[in-house]
This record gives C-alpha cells, structure tokens and sequence, in this order.
C-alpha cells in the first residue's frame, strides 16, 4: 500500500517549479504559433513546434506527470487553435490520431531518458563521494596511527626506565609533543571537511579582509616555527574577499606547514596576497627542496597519492590528506589551486573570485 | 606568607584538570578544582575564587550556563576553555560574559598570559591602570592619548579620523581581551546598527595602515579570525 504511494509519488511528483516551467513553455508554444498564424503560415507547422514543446517539458520536469500534461494540452491546443476550422474540436481531421500517438511516444521515451540520465548522474557522484571518503580515511588513519605510535613509545619508554638521562628524557618529551601538534593539526583538517558537508560543497561566505585572514596565519605559524624567516607582501588597497575566513585560514596553515616540513631545507617562506582580474590570489613560496616529481596535479589528490609507508624515508608526514583538504576548500569557495617548482623551492598558490557571485 | 590569587578550575576531564592546577601552582597561584557544574556553584560561593577557569562541557551542566547565573550578580572573571572549536561558540561564550576564551588544546604560555590578563582587568575599574591614571595607553611605540582624542607612534600622530580613534580607544581600554565584531559595532554605532562588519572592516583596515609597519604582520592590533579584534597588551 504505501510501496504503491511511493511509487506514485516518484512517477508523478507534484511541484510548483515543475508546474511553473511546464506552464511556461506551454505558454511560449502557443504565443510562437499564434505569431505563425497571423502571419498566415501556420498550416502544417503546428504540430513540430509542439512537439518540441512536449520535449522540453519532459526533459525539464521530473517524474512522468507533466509530459502527460503538456501531451493532453498540446493536442487540445493543435485541434482547436492551430488547425482548420479554427476554434473548433474537430476530431474527424486525418492524422489527428497520429499527432497525439507521436507527442505521447516523444515524452514517454523523454522522461524515462531523463530519468535515467539523472539517476546515473547520481550513482556516479555517489561513487565517487564514496571513493574520496574511502581514501581520505585511509590516508587519515595512517595520519594519526603514525604520531600515536611515537608517543605511547615515548612516554612509555620515559615511564618504565627510570635510569634515563635527564637529556634524554627531554628528546622524548620533544618529541612527544611535536607528534601531538602534528596530530592537532590532522584534526583540524577533519574538522574543516565536516565544515564543508559531504552534499553539496556549501560553505557561509561573508566579504572579509584578506590581509587579517593571512596575517592571523602567518602569526601562528611563526610561534610554530620560530626558525623560519617569513616575509609578507599585501596590496595597499583592502581587499575583501567573500570566503569562510577558518577556512582559508586552514589552508593557510596547511601551506605554511608544508613549505616548512616538505621543503626540508626551508628558510625562507614569502606570502603574498594580490588581486588579478577578479581574483584574489595567496601564494606562499619557499626555498626547500621543491616538490618531488614533474606533475603538480597529483599532489592535492588523496586518491591518486595514497598513503605510502616509507615513501621518502621516514614515510610519516603525508602531505595528501593537507594538500586535498586545501583543494576541497578552494574548489567550495569557487577558486582554483597550483602547485609548482621554481629554480630554488616551491610555489603553491590558489585564487579566490573577489566578487560575491549571485546565486 | 605571601597571599596568592586563588583560581577555581572547572574541568571534568581528570588530566586536564590536573595540568591546568599543575602549571598554575607552579606559577604562583592557589587552585581549587571543581569536576562538575553543581560542585562549582557552590565552590564559587565558599571559595571566592579571584578568576574561574571554565570548560564548557560539564557532565551535569552547560557551562554557559554557569557563565550566566555568575553573570547575575558577580562580575569575577572567568577564562572559558573549550573544544569546541566552532566561532561561533567563542563568540556566544564571549557575548555571555566571558573574559577569554581558549580553544583545546592550548599551550601552557597561553594559559597564562590569557590568566594574567583576565587578573590585570578586575584590579582596575577601567579596565586599565595607566587610562585611570595618566589618560594614556602605551604598548611598544603606539600611545593612545584619551585627552587629545590621538594615537601616537613613535612620537609621531598618526591623524586617525573619529571612528577609527574610537575603535582604537575601546580595543585600549580592554587592551589584551578579544573583543567581539559585534560588541564592537554596538559600543561605536548603537545597538541598532545592521549586522554588516564591512565597515569595521574597512575602518579596521585603514587603522592598520596608520599605525602598523606592515599591515600584514600586525604588532599591535590582532585578529581573531571569525571572532573579532585584540590590541596588544603593554607589560
């Protein structure tokens, strides 16, 4: 019984919109013919014009109730208006019959093509949610396991030898502390993705100053990492970006962090911020060793850079998860994110549209 | 003996409690702890702590709620440390009458600097000891002169216009304190000013580049992103 409801409420879903577009393009059809008879060539042109009008209703509305509507009133509407006699139900006319068959078959095959269009649109997305999310936990997991291990190795290996040299005991803690920040920002980085929803990339932006956003993450940073020159250049005029200002400033952090982490040998870091044809666009370069391999493109994919146990020695610091968190929120803010060498270091940048877009 | 400030610390979570209590002792202030919201209220009355650090999440009540029943009749101040991370949330905890706010996990200089602030603010009525006196505030090279309605830097008046003055001059009064967008809009347009912080913004911004070196590496005037603006405290 409600199965039944159900399938009655997918087949024929009642929408204003729907209603709205199905009476608009009905609407459209009409006042088009009606150009076409006053001037005098209407015969015979009617019916193609409907059919089209029956095509653009199925394809535009869900479900099959709307098509069958636009089919009953276009031949109403081809009888009584655009055939000969006019204004007249005249159901003798030839091919009468055939008009109606043809507008049927037209939005039956429409809808059910629609229907299955939007259906696979979504398996796909689906999957492929499924895939990011089947990744990123990989890649989370190796993230937190890695520090954890280091600092019940630490505290335990601290606890259970009291003989340990003061020196020694020191290392340990330093070390311990350094996993634990490490795991700090992991976590922050899952927050930041639980902040841009798994739906629909919806994120609240609200116009903000580029330059306090930035200079907030370059302040922390430097308390971080305190040996590390790190220079700012901002445009003389504010510039106010519409964006989730946490968010950017996580992946602020996340670049800061990996200039000096990634770049092993980094010294010097320079952010700037400048505004290019509409966009916004941080970059943070730095004198390290430059990013391995030719293609950037890969780097910001957590699906394509699984985690890899031992990758460059000591196999701990991921930059994957980071480096998509990154992508994931520039792509919700509508901007774009690069990644390249140059002759000394490496640039990453991302763009940010500085205009509100309308929705 | 030396009288010390007593802190009541509010925290469910054994280990953090004791870290917090562990490194304030070591600093030089008397702890009491409370592990829950109802063994708080009555330990604030018997104890009269000078400052109560406050973690939101109690097992038995929202810490907010202790902030403002506390709130209704002392103006004691509190240091609300939370995990939960949301802006949002430090604002509302800030605009229920908290003196700071820190997100877990903090580190232990912050702790303090964020407690030594909070003590400094109650000694004074105004908020500040050299206002109340001289009618000035110093930090680094920036003086803000409350009598001739200018700020200084190096010496040197940095003409800012009335608004962005009076901005300066709120963040001065409660110098070290993180102030909220709107706590400040309402002191400086009214509580009937609209929503938008694109003027503070702007003003903000322009004050920046009167008396900052380089905007972008503020000395004297913090953001706390999604939350509001912090002057630097002069010690």
């Amino acid at each position: 019984m409600r199965f039944d409801k159900l399938i009655t409420a997918k087949l024929f879903p009642i929408s204003r919109r729907d209603l709205l577009v199905t009476a608009g393009i009905l609407l459209c059809t009409i006042a088009v013919c009606s150009v076409l008879r006053l001037a005098g060539s209407i015969q015979g042109f009617a019916p193609p014009v409907f059919v089209l009008a029956v095509l653009l209703v199925s394809r535009f509305t869900t479900g099959y109730l709307y098509g069958f509507l636009s089919v009953v009133l276009s031949v109403v509407c081809v009888n009584l208006i655009f055939t000969y006699p006019y204004w007249a139900f005249n159901l003798t006319i030839s091919g009468y019959p055939l008009t109606f068959f043809v507008l049927m078959t037209v939005s039956i095959i429409t809808c059910s093509l629609t229907a299955q269009a939007k259906e696979q649109a979504r398996l796909l997305a689906e999957n492929e949610r499924e895939k990011m999310r089947a990744n990123l936990l990989r890649s989370v997991s190796h993230d937190i396991r890695t520090p954890l291990t280091s600092i019940v190795g630490s505290t335990s290996a601290i606890l259970e030898n009291p003989g340990l040299s003061d020196q020694e005991k020191q290392e340990l803690l330093e070390n311990t502390r350094e996993e634990a920040q490490w795991l700090i920002r992991v976590v922050e980085n899952l927050l930041s993705i639980t902040r841009i929803g798994d739906e629909q990339a919806r994120i609240t932006k609200e116009p903000e100053a580029a330059e306090e956003v930035l200079g907030e993450a370059v302040r922390k940073f430097r308390r971080r990492f305190p040996a590390i020159t790190v220079s700012v250049s901002i445009p003389d005029a504010l510039l106010l970006v519409p964006m989730d200002p946490i968010l950017i400033e996580q992946v602020l952090a996340n670049l800061l962090e990996n200039a000096a982490v990634h770049g092993k040998t980094t010294t010097d870091i320079h952010v700037s911020l400048q505004e290019e044809d509409g966009f916004a666009r941080f970059s943070v370069q730095d004198n390290g060793q430059g990013l391995p391999g030719k293609n950037a493109a890969g780097l910001f994919d957590a699906s394509t850079t699984p985690p890899r146990p031992n990758a460059d020695g000591d196999g701990k610091r991921n930059m994957g998860l980071g480096l998509s968190v990154c992508r994931a929120i520039v792509r919700a803010h509508g901007g774009t994110i690069d990644a390249k060498n140059l002759p000394q270091g490496a640039e990453v940048s991302f763009c940010l549209p500085v205009y509100q877009e309308e929705l | 003996m030396q009288i010390r400030e007593k802190i009541l610390v509010i925290e469910d979570e054994k280990s953090i409690a004791q870290f917090i209590a562990a490194v304030l002792s070591e600093n030089g202030y008397e702890t009491v702890q409370a592990r829950s919201g109802a063994e708080a209220l009555s330990m604030i009355s018997s104890h009269c702590p000078d400052l109560i650090i406050l973690d939101l999440g109690l097992p038995d009540m929202d810490g907010l709620e202790i902030l403002r029943q506390l709130r209704g009749w002392s103006s004691l101040p509190v240091v609300v440390v939370s995990a939960r991370s949301h802006e949002r949330d430090k604002v509302t905890a800030l605009d229920a009458g908290a003196d700071d706010y820190l997100t877990k996990p903090f580190g232990t200089n912050e702790l303090l600097a964020r407690v030594r602030t909070a003590i400094r603010h109650t000694r004074t009525t105004s908020g500040n000891d050299e206002i109340a006196q001289k009618g000035t505030y110093t930090v680094g090279d920036l003086v803000i002169d409350y009598n001739k309605h200018q700020a200084l830097v190096r010496g040197e008046n940095v003409k800012l216009t009335l608004s962005e003055f009076r901005i300066v001059a709120l963040l001065g009064k409660y110098a070290g304190k993180v102030l909220t967008y709107d706590f400040i809009i309402k002191e400086l347009w009214g509580p009937r000013a609209g929503g938008s912080n694109q003027i503070l913004r702007v003003n903000m911004a322009n004050i920046r580049r009167k008396i900052e070196k380089n905007p972008a590496e503020p000395e004297y005037l913090f953001t706390e992103v999604g939350v509001g603006y912090r002057l630097a405290e002069g010690e």
